[in-house]
């Protein structure tokens, strides 16, 4: 038994809701050691109370769901670290009594696809950029303010890799790696992003669970370094009126550890398939990538994200753009995700529409050689769904989503981004404001 | 010369042409869907006729606004409102778009506005009707509805459909009109003396049924 063990004082037990919240309890290790295997009992409602914890109505509850029914956590002990001294902390995935997953679990999700796309031979390995937003203001103080007119940690001048940040934002930064070091967070780089305060972080590739696992603990890391050093935090996809921030997803495929996205003339007839998915259930996915009220309010051309479904070869003004030419690095690179996306569903919908596209050899559309911002409308390049209620439309009329992620969640998420939409607009929500109150009460510290 | 008599066709109002702009709003859609019913039953149609005017709605208690634009038989319902509209009118969503300030603007305009807004509810009971015929596509939608109307001697009961699921409600006979229209909100009626009686996830799915009937999603 190692001294972590026989230090620890709890457990605790970890997953995200369907929002992308990072929940769970802290159990004793005399619990932790009596239930590890059979799981840990959670209601239902977890994945039916929205961000304001209201009770999400407006469907039709599956034959799981009751009158909150306990649903089960089992433990992934590939996922058990020390968290911190006293504190060791292990993910988990949701289970019905009879043995079966949660059908909107999200990390089950994945491990369902990431199965899949086995069966066809391949292993995807994923990296993510994170982009978040640090204020000089407590948690507290954020709180009080209503979380509005905060101070950039950093300095307010906006910037993209200055080194010349103040101490305090690199401060954070390095007290953020050395922690992520510490709980095997594999990182890559972090540098200065556009926006004042903001911050990019990236995890080196791995497969699409661990990588999910580790972007989830590393918001979570983020947050607890913030509060120890007096300062805030954000993932919102629009922590102020100025810039947003989003989440690139980096994918290829492997086999025989080959990189099958490869080729020496540009994409690979298997890439291209993968690109013609993405592109096929990229209307609908946007309801998964975008999943908040504020996450549309970044889709304005010419600032960064994407607002066409688009792809091209190195071309960063695309929603897909393809990075060919090396037998190493050649991969896409999913563009579409705000920082307010949950981790798995990102992945999910990512690797839903890779399976479709190669399952279903579905061709893209041309390739956009031009900037694919402020395209005109009649070129045949549609534009991405810019408001919660169409991409919603979008995902529930969507067919291949429905094959690989299933009618369960499906239309749990249609229905529940139903009810985020009439919160917004019934209960403060503003549509014509740049940002409104409503949206900082709700989205600037989760999920 | 023979005698003639001519015979005149009753006057037959057409029924105004309520339109709503693209991905709406659930205000938008609220106020369309009202004015929709107030033309249907007749109600306010000289109002709807009108050949011109524009009218901001108002939220009292949250930021939603709408346009209402008449354009001579056509009516015009969008998101926002203008920097000077003919009359503005600041009402309760939550209360049959009852007014809570003194409009401003041309102010026959507005009382106008506010008539067509506020159509008499139907009988409860052919309201309830109404929405049981309207949301049975609804997924999950009980097989029954029971409703007991609280009238002023007694309780009056009426029984929607056949099957081997039920719901019921029972309240005031005037509120339960009202949520059967989609005059009244389904969720903010649970704390107005409205009660039901069946799962969470027919609580669930009754909420669809009343934003189909309220905002016609």
């Amino acid at each position: 038994m190692s001294e972590t063990t026989i230090a620890r004082r709890a457990v605790r037990l970890e997953a995200t809701n369907h929002e992308g919240s990072f929940l769970g309890k802290n159990v004793s290790p005399a619990k932790f050691e009596a239930g590890k295997e059979a799981g840990f009992a959670f209601a239902d409602i977890l994945f039916a109370i929205d961000l304001n914890n209201e009770i999400v109505l407006g469907d039709a509850f599956p034959e799981w769901r009751g009158n909150l029914y306990d649903i089960q956590m089992i433990p992934d002990l590939a996922t058990l670290v020390e968290w911190k001294p006293g504190l060791d902390a292990v993910i988990g995935d949701y289970w019905l009594k009879d043995g079966t997953p949660v059908p909107i679990c999200p990390r089950n999700l994945v491990r369902k696809l990431v199965a899949r796309l086995a069966d066809l031979g391949y292993d995807a390995t994923v990296a993510v950029e994170i982009e978040a937003t640090l204020f000089e203001e407590s948690v507290h103080e954020a709180r009080a303010r209503g979380y509005r007119d905060l101070t950039p940690l950093g300095g307010s001048t906006g910037s993209t890799y200055h080194l010349a940040r103040s101490s305090d934002w690199i401060a954070y930064m390095e007290a953020v790696v050395e922690r992520l070091d510490r709980v095997g967070i594999t990182w890559e780089a972090w540098t200065d992003e556009a926006a004042p305060g903001q911050t990019e972080l990236n995890l080196a590739p791995t497969d699409p669970v661990r990588l999910a696992d580790g972007w989830a603990r590393t918001r979570q890391v983020m947050r607890e370094v913030a509060f120890e050093l007096g300062h805030t935090v954000s993932f919102m996809a629009k922590p102020t009126a100025g810039f947003g921030q989003g989440a690139h997803i980096n994918i290829s495929l492997q086999s025989d550890g080959v990189n099958r996205f490869f080729d020496e003339d540009g994409p690979s007839d298997l890439m291209r398939h993968a690109v013609g998915g993405l592109l096929a259930t990229m209307a609908g996915n946007t309801a998964i990538a975008l999943p908040q009220i504020t996450s549309y309010r970044r889709l304005v051309d010419l600032t960064g994200p994407p607002t066409t479904i688009s792809w091209g070869v190195n071309n960063k003004t695309a929603a897909v753009r393809a990075i060919t030419g090396h037998p190493k690095y050649s991969r896409l690179e999913y563009r579409l995700p705000g920082a307010d996306v949950n981790p798995y569903l990102a992945l999910a919908g990512v690797l839903a529409g890779v399976l479709a596209g190669i399952e279903r050899q579905i061709e893209p559309p041309a390739e956009v050689t031009d900037m694919a911002w402020c395209l005109p409308d009649d070129i045949g390049v549609e534009r991405i769904p810019d408001t919660m209620s169409k991409a919603g439309a979008a995902l529930a009329a969507d067919p291949l989503l429905r094959a690989y992620l299933g009618d369960a969640f499906v239309d749990f998420w249609v229905a529940s981004r139903r009810w985020e939409w009439m919160e917004f607009h019934t209960k403060g929500g503003d549509p014509f404001a740049e940002l409104s109150a409503w949206e900082s009460q709700r989205y600037f510290e989760f999920p | 010369m023979a005698a003639t008599t001519t015979i005149t066709a009753p006057m037959r109002q057409a029924v105004p042409h309520i339109a709503i702009e693209d991905d709406a709003t659930p205000m938008v859609r609220l106020v369309g869907r009202t004015l929709r019913d107030a033309a249907i039953a007749g109600n306010a149609v000289e109002v709807l006729d009108r050949a011109s005017g524009t009218v901001a709605v108002r939220s009292h208690d949250t930021p939603q606004t709408a346009t209402i634009t008449f354009l001579g038989g056509t009516v015009e319902v969008v998101a926002g409102a203008p920097a000077e509209p003919d009359a503005t009118v600041v009402v309760d969503l939550n209360a049959r778009f009852a007014a809570t300030q003194e409009p401003r603007g041309d102010g026959v305009l507005a009382a106008d506005v506010l008539r067509s807004l506020t159509p008499p509810v139907p009988h409860w009971r052919d309201a309830a009707a109404r929405f049981w015929e309207a949301t049975r596509q609804i997924p999950g939608i009980p097989d029954v509805l029971d409703v007991h109307a609280v009238v002023p001697d007694g309780v009056e009961r009426a029984r929607f459909g056949e099957g081997a699921t039920s719901y019921g409600i029972t309240g005031p006979a005037d509120l339960l009109a009202g949520v059967f229209s989609g005059a009244d909100d389904f969720l903010v009626s649970l704390s107005a003396g409205l009660q039901v009686q069946g799962t969470l996830s027919q609580l669930s799915v009754m909420t669809a049924a009343s934003w189909k009937v309220r905002f016609d999603v």
